[in-house]
């Protein structure tokens, strides 16, 4: 039996290309809720460990992924563009401007999403992975044709989450959507350990107890995104950053390094904690 | 005398499009209006959760456009404000199983009983979109001080500008401390990018997650300044004019707005 199914696969395997990336979507239903920011200093940090990596921005009409990456004046040509055979995939990918092997498949900013092609995404997305380590492609919010065409390609799923109730009602949906294809893997963000610790804010736990995802890695809120978001510069360049340094974690355990499982953020001590710890009171 | 006819968009999700219609269709209820609220996230519905009626759906929107049910047997009446009501989406449909056509005549049956309609549009500017937005007679565009925000905004002020419908604009989840510090934009770099009339500027607020996961709009709290600042909101929107509060800072980000512009 072994025997068949050895011989069988062979054809195939001499076929197939020496380099088949992995080919993941990040989506979540809900958005705002970091995609795109995720999607960023993800590939920046899976490119720093020196994979090859490619970004698609698939939301066609409300690009983003250029933004955050700060690669906005540089693009030439866009998703569409490849799509429809305007120009080669090499005229379109624009390279990052902070880490080698990390490459931009911007999306179409005056077009329409329902302008893709479905089987041509998944052609594309077919021949980056055999070009590149990983094809990371971010998802347009919702659940509509943007959603569908995102995921038509890809082989594997990161659902972004943040520890709310509407974010979490949102992401369930998009698992069951999902079905069976695509393992996806949870990456929990903005949380912040202050208002968890208060029972404020759901925990990682709660979120999970819902969804019951492998988890990938959380992610703690922080200003500082919203600054390197802007400015460009993803948060991954700085792995001595805490949330820069989880970004490498995320890369590291999504590799199938053996790394130790994803911790929330430590809640930093409030003001009235400190000043107890100043004055030698021991905290409860 | 006919309601008006609003939708709450943004084109990018997850600036409060959702929090402010729920937020907003409060204030104007306690000041006395007949408010209804339609959420037009068909697939990913949660204005239900925001105001903590989730359990309390019998019939939504595609059932009433599929003529299912009558309107009011699936409008469903706010626990606190007796003039306040929510259509709920279908959560297991799709987008396009309501044309542009049946949403709008829905919305016009829901304007014949309230004063105030207004209409929660998906994130994007797919069919949800197009539908939330062929109900209204008008628009407010929800944005937070974020590049990315401000820029699905533009194209989506754009979009709405082509049909002639008026627009205005809800600067949302402003931290005043960043903009000071030149780490985000201030209401006047964002309303110089869109140039549309500004309607209100809420400041970013933790309690607001924690209210809404609760399904408690924050406005219901005594002691949150949020109550005051959507009540400005209203009163805006019922034609008085007050004025608003300013902070400043500009720099960094400014300027790489204008360059974005420029582009």
């Amino acid at each position: 039996m072994h025997q068949v199914e050895s011989i069988q696969s062979t054809p195939e395997a001499s076929a197939a290309p020496a380099k088949l990336g992995r080919a993941i979507v990040l989506t979540s239903g809900k958005g705002g809720v970091g995609k795109t920011t995720t999607t960023a200093n993800l590939g920046t940090a899976l490119a720093r460990r020196g994979s090859s990596v490619v970004l698609i921005d698939a939301d066609v009409g409300l690009r983003n992924l250029d933004i955050v990456l700060g690669l906005e004046s540089r693009i030439t040509h866009h998703l569409l563009d490849v799509l429809e055979d305007r120009v080669t995939l090499d005229d379109a990918l624009i390279a990052d401007k902070h880490s080698e092997n990390l490459f931009l498949l911007a999306a179409a900013q005056s077009r329409e999403k329902d302008e893709v092609e479905t089987p041509k995404m998944q052609a594309l997305v077919a021949s980056l992975r055999e070009r590149f380590d990983y094809v990371l492609i971010d998802c347009p919010a919702g659940i509509e044709l943007g959603f569908k065409n995102a995921v038509a390609g890809a082989e594997e799923a990161i659902v972004v989450c943040t520890p709310e109730v509407s974010a979490v009602r949102d992401v369930d949906r998009v698992v069951g959507l999902l079905g069976n294809r695509f393992r996806p893997q949870l990456v929990i963000n903005r949380l912040r350990p202050q208002l968890v610790k208060k029972g404020k804010m759901l925990s990682v736990e709660d979120v999970n107890a819902i969804l019951r995802l492998p988890l990938l890695g959380v992610i703690a809120d922080e200003p500082e995104i919203i600054v390197t978001t802007n400015r460009g510069e993803p948060l991954a360049l700085r792995k001595e950053n805490a949330t820069g340094a989880a970004y490498h974690a995320i890369a590291a355990r999504l590799a199938g390094d053996d790394v130790p499982p994803p911790m929330p953020p430590a809640a930093k001590p409030t003001l009235f904690e400190r000043i107890g710890s100043l004055v030698g009171r021991k905290r409860s | 005398m006919s309601a008006r006819k609003i939708v709450l968009t943004s084109g990018k999700g997850g600036v409060g499009k959702t929090t402010t219609t729920a937020n907003l269709g409060a204030t104007l209820a306690k000041r006395g209006h007949r408010v209804i609220l339609i959420d037009a996230d068909i697939g990913l519905r949660n204005l239900d959760l925001v105001l903590g009626l989730e359990k309390r759906i019998v019939f939504d929107l595609v059932e009433v456009a599929e003529g299912r049910c009558q309107l009011r047997q699936a409008l469903i009446r706010d626990k606190r404000f007796e003039s306040l009501a929510v259509l709920p989406a279908a959560q297991t449909r799709e987008k396009d199983a309501i044309t542009p056509e049946q949403f709008s005549a829905i919305v016009d049956r829901a304007a014949e009983q309230a004063d105030y309609v207004l209409i929660d549009s998906p994130a994007g500017i797919e069919t949800g979109f197009r539908n939330a937005v062929a109900g209204a007679s008008e628009a407010i565009v929800v944005t937070t001080p974020e590049v990315s925000s401000i820029r699905d905004a533009d194209r989506v002020v754009g979009k709405i500008a082509a049909e002639g419908k008026p627009i205005r604009l809800i600067v949302n989840r402003l931290r005043p401390d960043m903009v000071r510090s030149g780490d985000m934009l201030s209401v006047e770099d964002v309303c110089d990018v869109l140039s549309i009339e500004l309607l209100g500027i809420v400041p970013d607020d933790e309690e607001v997650i924690d209210t809404t996961n609760r399904g408690e709009p924050v406005v219901l709290s005594d002691t949150n300044r949020l109550r005051g600042i959507y009540e400005k909101i209203a009163r805006r929107l019922e034609g008085e004019l007050v004025p608003f509060t300013s902070f400043d800072g500009q720099g960094f980000l400014g300027r790489l707005l204008d360059a974005l512009k420029a582009g």
